[in-house]
């Protein structure tokens, strides 16, 4: 086993390099400078992305809360009867590790906006899930919006734990 | 072509650089500039993503330098900027990835390249075939087996476990054999070809 994965690591290293575009390093200045004018215009629109972002995290945050209040009341869980073990298990692993990541003081504008599509996809969810004991095909829908739920929350711990793990 | 971690840059350089000194910095562009570039070719696959990664991957060198410590090699910092740029774009939904990466375990079996660009490939063998890949799998072979991250790091940095990446890898390397059986490449009971 040990020995094929040096054959891989032997073949795959011979592969040749791939030329990088020519001027590259003046490409690079020129970059840096596009991004420091950027920056100097730009820090409005990142402060309202920001702070949009901290607005529907609270709502979220405030959703989260809302649920747990629910989901303590055993008359309440109806939606969440619906969905399988498993399923329930990754959602509860996926906000455990998502709770556990350090909240960053400065995020991006491309990743808070994507960080708050998601949320406000979550919260369009988690919304559905809680009227869904009115539906006829109750079941099948709330499995499939629980699937969905693990699915956004998967897709959120990824670009946070990009954010954390980014040196920006 | 050694892994980007282990290419030789002069201390009094890397001093120089990490105080802003610019021929520095662009001497140790000049030195790793082909290396993160390929990797970079490896994993988002089309050369305009890859070049303007490149790009943004140097601006957050020349940005950040102040900060690096030193605790590791400076090609293995700068690797881990152009990691993260890449997998973050891997992720981004303007370029349908996070569906991309999430699906990618399940397509390995019924592997099909989405890329155009892969599809009109000429290249022979086991070049082509990895770039027949999906994003994810064509990450962890080559993160594993050319720039030797472990499966600890690996996991980190796609946000899974150790294991998912071994799964990826295991299936990934029968996926390749598949496909190089397939061109008619790999010859039987040839010595450079894994089982």
């Amino acid at each position: 086993m040990h020995a094929d994965m040096n054959e891989w690591s032997v073949l795959l290293s011979a592969l040749p390099d791939f030329e990088p575009p020519a001027a590259g390093w003046e490409a690079v200045l020129a970059a840096r400078r596009r991004r420091e004018d950027g920056n100097s215009r730009r820090w409005p629109v990142a402060l309202a992305a920001a702070v949009l972002a901290a607005v529907a995290g609270l709502a979220w945050q405030l959703q989260s809360t809302q649920r747990e209040l629910i989901a303590a009341d055993p008359g309440s869980t109806a939606s969440a009867d619906y969905a399988d073990d498993s399923v329930r298990a990754q959602n509860a692993k996926l906000e455990a590790l998502l709770a556990s990541l350090p909240e960053a003081r400065v995020m991006r504008g491309s990743t808070a906006f994507t960080v708050s599509q998601l949320e406000d996809r979550l919260a369009f969810v988690d919304d559905r899930l809680s009227r869904i004991t009115l539906e006829p095909n109750a079941p099948e829908h709330a499995e499939r919006l629980w699937r969905e739920r693990v699915e956004l929350m998967n897709s959120l711990v990824q670009v946070r734990y990009a954010d954390v793990a980014s040196p920006l | 072509m050694p892994r980007i971690a282990d290419i030789p840059i002069p201390e009094s350089v890397a001093i120089a650089a990490r105080q802003g000194d610019e021929r520095a910095l662009e001497a140790v562009y000049r030195a790793t500039a082909a290396p993160v570039y390929t990797l970079l070719r490896r994993l988002v696959r089309r050369p305009a993503i890859a070049e303007e990664l490149l790009q943004e991957t140097f601006v957050d060198v020349l940005e950040h330098i102040g900060a690096f410590e030193g605790r590791c090699p400076l090609p293995a910092w700068i690797r881990s900027i152009a990691v993260n740029r890449a997998l973050m774009y891997l992720r981004s939904p303007w370029h349908r990835s996070l569906e991309w990466l999430d699906a990618d375990a399940g397509r390995l079996e019924g592997l099909q390249s989405d890329d155009p660009a892969a599809a009109r490939s000429s290249e022979p063998g086991l070049d082509r075939a990895l770039m027949r890949l999906p994003a994810l799998s064509r990450a962890v072979v080559w993160l594993h087996d050319v720039e030797g991250y472990t499966h600890t790091e690996i996991g980190t940095a796609l946000g899974r476990t150790p294991s998912f990446s071994k799964t990826q890898l295991s299936r990934a390397h029968a996926r390749l054999r598949d496909l190089l059986a397939d061109a008619g490449t790999m010859k039987e009971g040839a010595a450079c070809t894994p089982t």
